[in-house]
């Protein structure tokens, strides 16, 4: 294998592969930072009023 | 450069196909990233949720941010002057990213103990494994080598911005950009935390990761895709695809180099990337967060480097680009200045994209701009507080007082990068500056990270010698060089450089291991060492 074929397999497999990707994190992405802003919100309402805790 | 010189390059810049209606979609998101910033500000509990975002990112947030940080603005400037000056040949780096990041997902290789140890920071694991007193070290060395690394990143993407809107290239323009960026940064990234980083960055993936694609179709379908590859043939020879080869821009030790810096530092020893490791919801999301991003790690090297090698065809065989062949490549003979060749991609993209699409492009480099930033003004303020300042003072630090440390560090940084983009004069390759400044913190982090977690005899002795190795980095900088006579110009005018930055890298972290070794031996620990659990065996 030539070092142009190499350079031009790999580009179109990547380029395929990130587009599935991208079309995978955009889905799921979402639903993650749903999930995520959820849990925050309810860790920061449980931590309310303990501002002045120490940490490591 | 002459005011001949100089006229010609407005010229050229202004054929951009970059209009009012481009402004305003720049605008809108940029205003849209300042307002995530301001409304996640509720969210922001403790010191975990500011720099850790709760651990609570799970998998494809966890890809998207993972892009989002490493797929910046400035990763796409040297890359794509890679690609202009390289060719093909630089898509080893590419291989080489994808392959190493995969290879830490498979294995979970140093992120996997890191997570299981729960430390916010890399300076962390170096108490709990060592000492407070490495901890610091090492914190003081990240902060200073992270800080000077991202000195360019303000310059260097506004040059972006310059180039593919048509602003003056001379002159306040680039100033006045540079200026306005960085304050719109400074407030959502002080106000949000990591957790409008993570918002910001999943933004910016969507509309980078489809715009990079539509416009590298666009790319392809202007120039033709045997076109590009036979221009390359033609102009560079076998370097041109052949990294190896003698008439090449690289060569083993580079490759080599890279294999280091943009392998498995890049994935698993950088402090942006570990940070997203780290704010995983638990270590099988994390090992899928870089499998996942071994594709993006991969893309994020090829696809600018292609727009570079788009470039440079455009340049050297375009009717249209006729006008930036003299700019970038002066006839031999004339005494005109080269143009800066980071110009080529953006004022290429700038002639190519259609407007709407090009105001598209321009808002995802912004965003990637602006996510890179936010990413590493978090990471290096929070080791400052975390790692410099409270271990310092015992421990004795609040919440609201980290938090708020936190965030006048991340100004004084910012003014920081403001200065250095302005005055800071090397004219090394900009990606080998990142290198070589990163180098002075992740020569010796990349060995005592293996040692520390891979090897129970490594003591806290050997783990100072190793980290204080990397110091020798600064030897790499141009105007360092320049000083002690590494690099000068000889009776012909010609610049002899005597220590490449690969070869001073590769000399550094060779330098560590055995420094780190033989120190570990001479004066070990009386305890030390990971369980088999913490190290993520099995």
């Amino acid at each position: 294998m030539t070092w142009i074929v190499l350079w031009k397999v790999m580009f179109v497999v990547v380029m395929i592969i990130f587009a599935l990707t991208a079309c995978l994190v955009t889905v799921f992405g979402a639903k993650d930072i749903k999930r995520m802003l959820k849990a925050l919100g309810e860790e920061s309402k449980g931590l309310a009023g303990d501002d002045d805790s120490k940490e490591n | 450069m002459t005011d001949a010189v100089k006229e010609a390059a407005q010229e050229a810049f202004s054929q951009t196909n970059f209009g009012a209606f481009d402004w305003v979609i720049v605008g809108v998101y940029l205003l849209i990233s300042v307002a995530i910033g301001l409304y996640v500000k509720r969210y922001v509990s403790d010191m975990v949720t500011y720099i850790g975002a709760g651990r609570k990112v799970g998998t494809w947030l966890g890809v998207a941010t993972m892009t989002g940080t490493e797929l910046g603005l400035i990763t796409v400037m040297y890359m794509a002057q890679k690609g202009f000056t390289g060719g093909f040949a630089a898509f080893h780096m590419a291989l080489i990213a994808g392959a190493a990041t995969l290879f830490v997902g498979l294995t979970g290789f140093i992120v996997v103990p890191l997570r299981k140890l729960e430390v916010l920071t890399i300076p962390e694991f170096y108490e709990k494994r060592f000492s407070r007193g490495i901890r610091v070290l090492g914190g003081v060395m990240l902060a200073f080598a992270g800080i000077l690394n991202m000195g360019l990143f303000l310059k260097v993407g506004s040059m972006f911005i310059v180039g593919i809107t048509g602003l003056p290239s001379e002159g306040e323009a680039l100033k006045i950009v540079m200026v306005v960026l960085l304050l719109l940064v400074l407030v959502y990234t002080t106000m949000g935390g990591m957790i409008s980083v993570i918002l910001t960055d999943y933004i910016q993936f969507v509309v980078l990761a489809f715009g990079l694609l539509v416009a590298t179709g666009i790319a392809i379908a202007t120039l033709g895709w045997d076109h590009i590859f036979v221009t390359i043939g033609e102009q560079m020879g076998e370097g041109g695809f052949n990294p190896a080869a003698e008439d090449s821009a690289f060569g083993w030790e580079y490759i080599l180099w890279m294999t280091v810096t943009a392998g498995l530092v890049g994935s698993a020893v950088w402090p942006t990337a570990v940070s997203r490791a780290l704010a995983m919801e638990s270590t099988k999301a994390l090992k899928r967060q870089y499998m996942w991003s071994s594709v993006s790690f991969a893309v994020r090297f090829m696809l600018p480097m292609f727009w570079g090698i788009c470039a440079f065809v455009y340049v050297m065989t375009s009717p249209e680009g006729a006008d930036l062949k003299s700019l970038f490549f002066p006839p031999e003979g004339s005494e005109a200045e080269a143009m800066n060749n980071l110009y080529a991609m953006p004022v290429f993209m700038g002639r190519l994209l259609p407007p709407v699409m090009v105001g598209l492009i321009a808002a995802a480099m912004i965003a990637a701009f602006m996510s890179t930033h936010d990413s590493y003004f978090l990471c290096w303020s929070s080791v400052i507080t975390q790692d410099i300042i409270a271990p310092l003072r015992g421990g004795d630090l609040s919440t609201k007082a980290r938090v708020k440390l936190t965030r006048i560090v991340i100004v004084l940084i910012g003014g920081y990068v403001l200065y250095w983009g302005m005055f800071y004069k090397g004219g090394e390759d900009i990606w080998d500056y990142m290198a070589v400044s990163g180098g002075i913190f992740f020569t010796g982090a990349f060995v005592v990270l293996i040692l520390g977690i891979y090897w129970k005899g490594a003591s806290t002795f050997g783990a100072l010698l190793g980290l204080l190795s990397g110091f020798l980095m600064l030897l790499g900088l141009e105007p360092v060089q320049k000083l002690v006579g590494l690099r000068y110009v000889n009776a012909a005018g010609e610049n002899i450089e005597r220590l490449s930055s690969a070869q001073l890298g590769l000399m550094v972290i060779a330098l560590a291991f055995t420094t780190m070794v033989v120190g570990s031996l001479i004066v070990p620990d009386k305890n030390g060492g990971l369980d088999e659990k913490e190290r993520g065996a099995g």
